[in-house]
């Protein structure tokens, strides 16, 4: 709701903003005139403000709702099949299922009138002319026995139809957080000591904590005096692959497989390292690797293997 | 109880709609003390055009709430036909409407 208002607000400011200044100043796009304004300026407002000159009766709006609403909301706005339910549910929002409908939640009726009027037919917003929006607004409200069947609605009689839940609102005025600022005699913070957290709702323990969050990472179980950037080169350039044993890489750590290649001689591991082997690209892809990065990470990998 | 009716024709056919609006209480819900809601619901409800019985349902606790009805017959623009119901506790209901 708060969000809303700001946005709003930005929305207004910007409505205020003289017309043109934006866009000169950007050289984007073009200023919006009052026809473009009017266009999206269609809100309507529990007292009636924003409401067209019009009206509509309960007996034209049957007709209408018949031929446009009905397949989904219900002749008697009961709802076909999941759609929204308009009318019933009187006196249920205390249940453990309440029936929120226009009758039994919706505290104003201009809210209703601009929803028909916005969003409805559902497959063909903004169709409707004003008058039938009166009608179906005015049809609705029969529907949940607030107005007679031969009423007929206006832009001024609109607002002082009163909701039965009309009341059933409150502003929630808690602040966003109560955590006033200290200015003066405040406690030292290393004295404050935090008694609770919450953790332990998402599993992190397989993350690496060190820029690689993300990245499955398997602790090596084997200890290797080895430059931190190798490492790093390694996560970043190689182990997709040789950890998993993707597109039949060596996986790193299996001896068996690491060992019968060395049969061939280290310089041979360099070399296809170097200039690729089977699936694997020269230096795995990374061209922008150094020759001699290429031969510390399989040194390491070899390491990581005996 | 109130009922809402619609009937239109169309090509000598009388498409009628109902909805009644009754609880429908099976007797064998709790509420929120545990203690059984009393059984409350429709046992019949008509249509008569004329005098003649269109449409003729006899209810149990296995009809939901708020039920809706419909049924069709041969008939004509103006036809008026008087709904009733009655419940499970004597209350009835009735409705008079003319086919548009």
């Amino acid at each position: 709701m708060f969000n809303w208002f700001k946005v709003t607000g930005w929305l207004m400011l910007l409505m205020l903003a003289p017309k043109g200044a934006i866009a000169d100043h950007y050289h984007l796009g073009k200023p919006a005139s009052d026809k473009v304004i009017a266009g999206w300026d269609i809100d309507v407002r529990p007292d009636g403000l924003g409401l067209p000159q019009g009206s509509g009766s309960v007996v034209d709006g049957e007709g209408l709702y018949d031929e446009k609403c009905a397949s989904c909301h219900g002749s008697f706005g009961e709802g076909e099949g999941r759609w929204p339910k308009l009318a019933g549910g009187e006196d249920t929002l205390r249940d453990d299922r309440p029936e929120k409908t226009v009758g039994s939640y919706w505290p104003y009726v201009s809210t209703l009138w601009d929803y028909i009027h916005r969003d409805m037919p559902i497959n063909a917003p903004q169709s409707l002319a004003t008058d039938e929006v009166y009608a179906i607004t005015a049809y609705v409200l029969n529907l949940n026995d607030l107005v007679d069947e031969d009423f007929v609605l206006n832009q001024d009689n609109l607002a002082k139809i009163e909701m039965p839940n009309k009341n059933g609102f409150y502003v929630d005025n808690r602040p966003d957080v109560s955590n006033p600022r200290c200015m003066k005699n405040c406690k030292d913070p290393k004295s404050i000591k935090v008694v609770a957290t919450i953790s332990g709702i998402t599993p992190t323990a397989h993350f690496k904590h060190d820029g690689n969050d993300g990245v499955a990472y398997q602790q090596s179980a084997v200890a290797v005096n080895v430059a931190p950037e190798v490492v790093k080169t390694y996560q970043n350039a190689c182990q997709m692959c040789h950890d998993t044993g993707l597109n039949d890489a060596p996986k790193t750590g299996d001896v068996q497989q690491w060992q019968a290649r060395l049969g061939k001689g280290k310089q041979a591991l360099y070399n296809n390292a170097l200039t690729g082997i089977n699936g694997m690209p020269a230096k795995g892809g990374r061209t922008d690797l150094s020759d001699e990065m290429v031969k510390s990470i399989v040194d390491y990998m070899l390491a990581l293997s005996k | 109880m109130k009922i809402k009716v619609k009937a239109k024709e169309k090509d000598g056919i009388v498409k009628v709609k109902m909805l009644v609006k009754h609880p429908m209480e099976t007797g064998r819900r709790k509420d929120a003390q545990g203690v059984l809601i009393k059984v409350n619901h429709l046992t019949e409800v008509k249509v008569e055009h004329q005098g003649n019985v269109l449409f003729h349902g006899e209810f149990g606790m296995a009809v939901s709430k708020n039920p809706f009805m419909a049924f069709a017959y041969k008939g004509a623009k103006g036809d008026k036909l008087s709904i009733s119901s009655v419940d499970n506790l004597g209350l009835t209901g009735q409705a008079d409407v003319t086919v548009k």
